[in-house]
């Protein structure tokens, strides 16, 4: 004999299967009858991603990026937030945080010189702070301005320079 | 079980009373089923916009993004239909206080990493409700009254009928 709660505990172990299959059969039925309809397993590789928020792609390779940086030609702009910024970024960068971007545009925007190519960069494949700045930027003028996709890790990953906390010379 | 022709319940049967508690719980199961109701909506007309979202949470592997955003909405509107109804409970209840905890989980994650990215929650619209302090304690809410009908469901805690009533029914 189970007693009531016990009972109720059997119910869960199938009802929650129950509920999550019924879903998954109706939302996947559902989806192939739709015009509209996505991939059940969709391709979510950055480039895509940064091509499809805007219709506009404006990845830079890192080789491309690298060349002008080495060559300093290129100004860097970290859209992450200034504790990251802090914690470490490519040496040189500057740092526009995006959530702050309209209180700070102004002062940064001194610092831009204005022969030198723009890359914004952010972290992580899916980050869209570097993109959304890149476009604000353009907005303000700016033309030669880019994005370099998972900016921090792949500069981080190819060894280039950065500065990081504990070695930083301002 | 045994209880069932007991005199009381055979009294309750005939004299249904809706205490406190019981008015609680039930006002409970149709805000939550109301809400995740209102919440699928939006996601089930546009499957996706609300990848998009899902994918700018960057949580999932790629691969499970877009069966997330086709399966999760129509859980969400089973699951609001099941709570307003009444059918399913046990298995309804506990998936609802997990999709709060995984979303609770989901928001505070993404705020303590600082992503500016849309909710999600209630729209798929990029610019409607952003991963702030706000959708966290919303989402909290909803997970207190979540926890409060796991308690009810299970007994663990009294819903039909006043409290000292429900605490005194076996001892007709």
């Amino acid at each position: 004999m189970f007693t009531r709660e016990q009972s109720k505990w059997r119910q869960v172990l199938w009802q929650i299967p129950a509920i999550i299959l019924l879903a998954g059969f109706v939302g996947i039925c559902v989806n192939s009858l739709r015009p509209d309809s996505i991939p059940v397993v969709g391709d979510w590789s950055a480039k895509t991603s940064t091509a499809a928020t805007t219709g506009e792609n404006l990845a830079i390779p890192l080789a491309e990026a690298e060349k002008l940086f080495s060559a300093q030609l290129a100004v860097f702009i970290d859209a992450r937030d200034e504790e990251d910024y802090a914690r470490g970024h490519i040496r040189g960068a500057l740092s526009l945080p995006w959530k702050d971007v309209g209180k700070r545009f102004p002062e940064i925007a001194r610092d831009i010189p204005a022969d030198k190519v723009i890359i914004t960069y952010c972290d992580g494949e899916g980050c869209h702070l570097s993109h959304d700045l890149a476009v604000f930027l353009r907005q303000q003028g700016f033309e030669n301005v880019w994005e370099l996709v998972n900016g921090w890790t792949v500069w981080q990953d190819d060894n280039l320079p950065v500065e990081e906390r504990n070695a930083v010379s301002p | 079980m045994e209880e069932k022709n007991s005199p009381y319940n055979k009294y309750a049967k005939r004299h249904p009373q809706i205490g406190f508690t019981g008015i609680l719980y039930h006002a409970a199961r149709w805000i939550l089923g109301v809400v995740f109701i209102y919440a699928s909506l939006h996601k089930i007309l546009y499957p996706g916009a609300f990848a998009e979202a899902v994918y700018l949470y960057q949580i999932l592997p790629d691969w499970l993004i877009n069966l997330t955003a086709l399966v999760l909405p129509w859980v969400e509107l089973f699951l609001g239909i099941f709570l307003v109804i009444g059918l399913w409970m046990p298995g309804a209840v506990v998936i609802s206080n997990l999709l709060f905890m995984i979303f609770m989980g989901a928001l505070s994650y993404n705020m303590a990493r600082g992503l500016d990215i849309s909710c999600g929650c209630f729209s798929t619209s990029p610019t409607a409700g952003t991963v702030d302090i706000w959708a966290v304690l919303l989402d909290g809410m909803f997970l207190v009254v979540s926890l409060y009908l796991l308690l009810v469901t299970f007994r663990w805690v009294p819903a039909r009928g006043s409290l000292l009533s429900s605490l005194t029914r076996r001892q007709p």
